[in-house]
């Protein structure tokens, strides 16, 4: 049988499984998945009934049937899956169709739990085959909170099956889900990886879901689901308020947004599909208004492109020596510091390059997109021309990105765009190809157009494709900026698409770039230029794009311009009164700008390692001290650690400019042992530790005790910092020990943590115990020195 | 909630420009997000070495549980987390500026305990002329941490909540509280949070005689 997803007619989907089953008797807590195999029957009468009422889709009872929940159930993901099908399919005899019902798989994914994207892919792949071979007619990926975990299925789905795949997900009233996702990046995440339908369900009843429906209806062009509950749960007893009636009645607004395929989720049951069956008899879909337009996101941030937004082009290791030394050693955290950088500045997107000699590129991209987005909300647009590495970073990324770049050659065209087609990204067009760039405005738009031709013919929407006309430098070709800016303006205004320039090049050579570069944005801006792509911590830059905005009247009443320069005088006065008169005192203060400007005029005349040694460390000691004493607490105990790095990154850059051997006081491994996720006081040891200068290898949390021993050895490291904050994961210490004494040369260990005593470290055999971050600074030292 | 913060920074008596930061912290996040919370209320099943909770897979052991709840008829269970938006925001912050990461981080335990109040205090008036014993916690004394799971379980706190409790009975998202509630006909003790708390305060002889009880 096939479904008939199709915009004019209405589908009707069953109700609850869970609380229908609760209801005739399945004891709370229990494993609704194993009745597939222990009692087929009573799931049968379920499908029946509801296909009774009426439902043309059931959805088989299979939500929970994923190997992480079945482990301790003796039964494999197969073995529930396909009695789940076949059951349903026997029950329904032809008269509805099977759904493979996926839901969540109850463990958090990165970054916020420690199941990786990749471990929660192969868990839905494993669903997928199952279905498909059992005979699904179509797959119904729901009750997703996480859009990433979505992702994961949906890639799993389209992978491993020619099905149809419905996705919806739980929202709440605010129209944000548990981990914060809007209605919006949902919508155009989903659709543009390709699900047949998607919607909301569970959470809520019929009324509070239709503002975030009609919302979800305007972002869409795929059909939409609703399956609410029977209205809300009383808080004490957890039973639903709404009867079938009132459900059915309140249904119908939900019809009005725009939605054509209902169902029920929790509290509903065979009667309320039938009242809801009745209430729809004879009713049509509404024409909807889908609102489109360019739009890039992540689940936080859901970015209309409907102005001037701001490529930051900072992450990018092209004739930068520290950023090439800190992807060749792995430092993601010198990377995602230069990302934060930018969001502070206020860039809007961020444009990711790691292409280097030495580095492979395909495994670097996913691992600095991974890192990016632990801590950065904003979507990033990947840069590179290496499809694998293209596809490896598309693959990991949490929402809707963008690709950097195609150009009109036909084989780059496509080898690239199946890759933008099937991750939903929007995607960069140059206007060159194999002959290079087009002296004429009229070459590039006909560039342009070739571009726009064949991402229409792989099916990418005209919206996702953004132009760049090339800026050239003007000391060199000044005709050219002429030539540029008529291209922007014919690509924007003939083409209607979106136009992206970098414009930093355009004065290179030249004195006073700035002054060139903020003049030449200014130009390109007015002839349409929507994604400027330049350094955001250049203030004049920024400046001028919030003064652009004001007079093209994007910043209505100029309330961004306002809150950026209403701020501005305080804040440069304010250091001039009071600031530090010496490195020291910025250190001991806390005063991160200014303890890297000291620091950088000291390095004029002083050699980095005695700065540190002779300055550096003394100051941080007297706050150490001050920490002890209990005069400086925690918080300012970081400040000055936080200006010790500045001090520390002045002093690595100027030796990696001028070629030495990076200063390094020797290395350590710190980790949060196996099952504990509270790393926040590991991070704050490594803070402190990073900026005495030790170099801190962080395994992060949830360390297997083989992968700490691991690293030690690969590593060849002497000293070893473990942290658990709860009993529970005590053991997991006591054995990381345990296998690190068993290695041939086995590195000094020290522990500490909320329930971590001086007696129990002793007992397992660690030879330090740390209270805090400062105790840990004296361990090191009696080790590394 | 920032001198309940302070208090976890360890700087009960911080300077006035830390207390500053401290509560420009607390402001933002109270302003940007609301813990969630749920509860369920069971009849309790005293059996010799154990409480069950009708309905429900906890069972309570220990002496804790036979302290708190000895003359309840019923008890909730109570979950309370601020989400993993928290739990980003912190990531966020840490890689910004480690020690307003800390403040943060101090306020959200204080802003999950606030959380728990309100819980309480709603499930309060919903049963006028009971009383509230002290809330307590998997962890607190002898009762297990490994209880977790149960009570997650029977208040459906991964769909309703977002709230998971990993292999090693640790809750995630990290700024969350599980939390058992007895419900009484008599007055009870302020077995946790003292005197200052206690139903009994106005008539209790040994808070009069400048004492306090055992529990």
């Amino acid at each position: 049988m096939k479904i008939d997803l199709v915009q004019d007619r209405i589908l009707l989907l069953d109700g609850a499984m869970g609380t229908e089953l609760q209801r005739r008797g399945l004891p709370p807590g229990g494993q609704p998945e194993l009745l597939n195999l222990t009692d087929p029957e009573l799931l049968a009468s379920v499908y029946q009934e509801y296909a009774d009422a009426g439902s043309q889709v059931v959805y088989a009872n299979t939500f929970g049937a994923n190997a992480l929940k079945l482990a301790r159930s003796g039964h494999t993901v197969e073995e529930v899956v396909s009695a789940a099908v076949s059951t349903a399919r026997q029950a329904v005899g032809g008269r509805a169709m099977v759904a493979l019902d996926v839901g969540p798989l109850g463990e958090l994914l990165e970054p916020m739990g420690s199941l990786t994207f990749e471990r929660a892919y192969e868990l839905f792949r494993e669903m997928m085959l199952a279905g498909a071979a059992a005979g699904a007619d179509l797959i119904a990926v729901e009750t997703m909170t996480d859009l990433y975990e979505a992702k994961a299925a949906l890639l799993a789905a389209k992978e491993n099956s020619t099905l149809p795949v419905l996705v919806t997900m739980s929202f709440e009233e605010s129209g944000r889900t548990f981990t914060g996702c809007t209605v919006a990046s949902m919508a155009r995440t989903l659709e543009g990886l390709g699900a047949d339908a998607v919607g909301l369900n569970c959470s809520l009843g019929p009324e509070q879901l239709v503002p975030l429906l009609r919302e979800l209806c305007e972002n869409t062009r795929l059909p939409v689901i609703a399956k609410p509950n029977a209205g809300l749960p009383d808080p004490v007893d957890g039973h639903y308020d709404m009867g079938p009636e009132e459900f059915a009645a309140a249904m119908l607004p939900c019809l009005e947004a725009g939605v054509t395929v209902f169902g029920g989720c929790c509290g509903t049951s065979p009667a309320y599909i039938r009242e809801l069956k009745a209430a729809l008899e004879g009713r049509r879909p509404v024409s909807r208004r889908y609102a489109g337009g360019s739009f890039v996101c992540t689940p936080v941030v859901p970015l209309r492109l409907d102005g001037v937004r701001v490529i930051g082009e900072r992450v990018n290791p092209t004739g930068k020596k520290r950023f090439q030394q800190a992807l060749l050693e792995g430092d993601l955290d010198y990377i995602l510091d230069i990302a934060v950088q930018q969001e502070e500045a206020g860039a809007d997107i961020l444009d990711i390059n790691v292409g280097c000699p030495g580095v492979d590129e395909a495994a670097m991209l996913p691992r600095v997109v991974k890192k990016i987005q632990s801590a950065v909300s904003l979507p990033l647009q990947l840069d590179s021309s290496n499809p694998d590495a293209l596809e490896a970073g598309l693959r990991v990324y949490n929402g809707k990105p963008a690709v950097n770049s195609v150009n009109g050659e036909a084989a780059v065209l496509e080898r690239i765009l199946p890759i933008v087609k099937k991750y939903g990204a929007s995607v960069v067009g140059l206007t060159m190809d194999c002959e290079g760039i087009p002296g004429t405005a009229e070459k590039r738009v006909e560039i342009a157009k070739r571009i726009l031709e064949r991402a229409s013919a792989h099916g990418i929407p005209r919206e996702d494709l953004w132009i760049d006309c090339l800026a050239l430098t003007v000391s060199a070709q000044q005709e050219q900026a002429g030539e540029t800016l008529k291209a922007v303006r014919t690509v924007r205004r003939e083409l209607g698409l979106q136009t992206v320039l970098g414009v930093s090049n355009i004065s290179f050579g030249l004195p006073n770039r700035p002054l060139v570069t903020e003049n030449f944005l200014i130009q390109a801006l007015a002839a349409g230029l929507t994604l400027p792509i330049v350094n955001p911590n250049q203030r004049e830059m920024m400046d001028a794009v919030a003064a652009f905005r004001v007079l093209s009247g994007e910043d209505e009443h100029c309330r961004d311009y306002i809150e950026r320069f209403s701020a501005l005088p305080a804040s440069r006065t304010a250091p001039a009164q009071d600031g530090p008169a010496t490195l020291e005192e910025a250190v001991i203060r806390g005063l991160k700008t200014d303890a890297a400007r000291l620091a950088k005029e000291a390095l004029e005349g002083e050699d980095g390692l005695s700065l540190v040694e002779g300055r550096l460390i003394p100051a941080l000691d007297s706050v150490g001290e001050g920490y002890e004493r209990g005069t400086v607490f925690l918080p300012q105990l970081l400040s000055a650690a936080q200006a010790a790095q500045a001090v520390f990154e002045a002093v690595r850059t100027s030796i990696a400019e001028r070629g030495g051997a990076p200063v390094k006081k020797g290395r350590l491994i710190v980790a949060t042992v196996q099952g504990d996720i509270h790393d926040i006081g590991k991070n704050i040891v490594k803070t402190v530790l990073e900026n005495y200068g030790y170099e801190v290898l962080d395994l992060g949390r949830d360390v297997p005790p083989e992968a700490v021993a691991r690293a030690v050895e690969e590593h060849n490291v002497g000293l070893v910092g473990l942290s658990a904050l709860m009993t529970t994961t005590l053991p997991a210490m006591e054995e990381t020990v345990r296998q690190l004494r068993a290695l041939d040369r086995p590195p000094a260990v020290f522990v500490g943590g909320a329930v971590v005593t001086p007696e129990y470290a002793e007992r397992i055999g660690a030879d330090g115990y740390a209270k805090d971050a400062r105790q840990s600074v004296e361990i090191t030292r009696r080790v590394l020195g | 909630m920032v001198e309940e913060a302070l208090r976890y920074l360890g700087a009960g008596d911080a300077p006035e420009d830390l207390r500053r930061q401290v509560a420009v912290e607390a402001k933002a996040l109270s302003a940007s997000l609301r813990p969630r919370f749920a509860y369920r209320v069971c009849e309790l099943d005293f059996q010799s070495e154990r409480i069950l909770l009708r309905g429900t897979a906890v069972v309570l052991t220990g002496t804790t549980a036979f302290r708190m709840l000895g003359s309840c008829g019923r008890a909730a269970l109570l979950a309370c987390t601020l989400g993993t938006r928290f739990d980003l925001s912190l990531a966020a912050m840490q890689a910004r500026d480690m020690a307003r990461a800390v403040i943060l981080d101090a306020c959200g335990s204080a802003l999950v305990e606030q959380g728990c109040d309100g819980a309480e205090k709603e499930l309060a008036a919903r049963f006028p002329g009971q009383y509230l014993t002290d809330r307590f916690s998997p962890g607190y004394g002898d009762l297990p941490l490994s209880l977790q799971g149960n009570i997650c379980t029977a208040l459906d706190a991964p769909r309703r909540l977002g709230l998971h409790v990993t292999e090693s009975s640790l809750l995630n998202p990290v700024k969350s509280v599980t939390a058992v509630v007895g419900l009484s006909d008599q007055p009870q003790k302020a077995r946790i949070r003292g005197c200052t708390y206690c139903q009994m305060r106005e008539s209790c002889a040994l808070h009069k005689g400048g004492n306090h009880c055992e529990n």
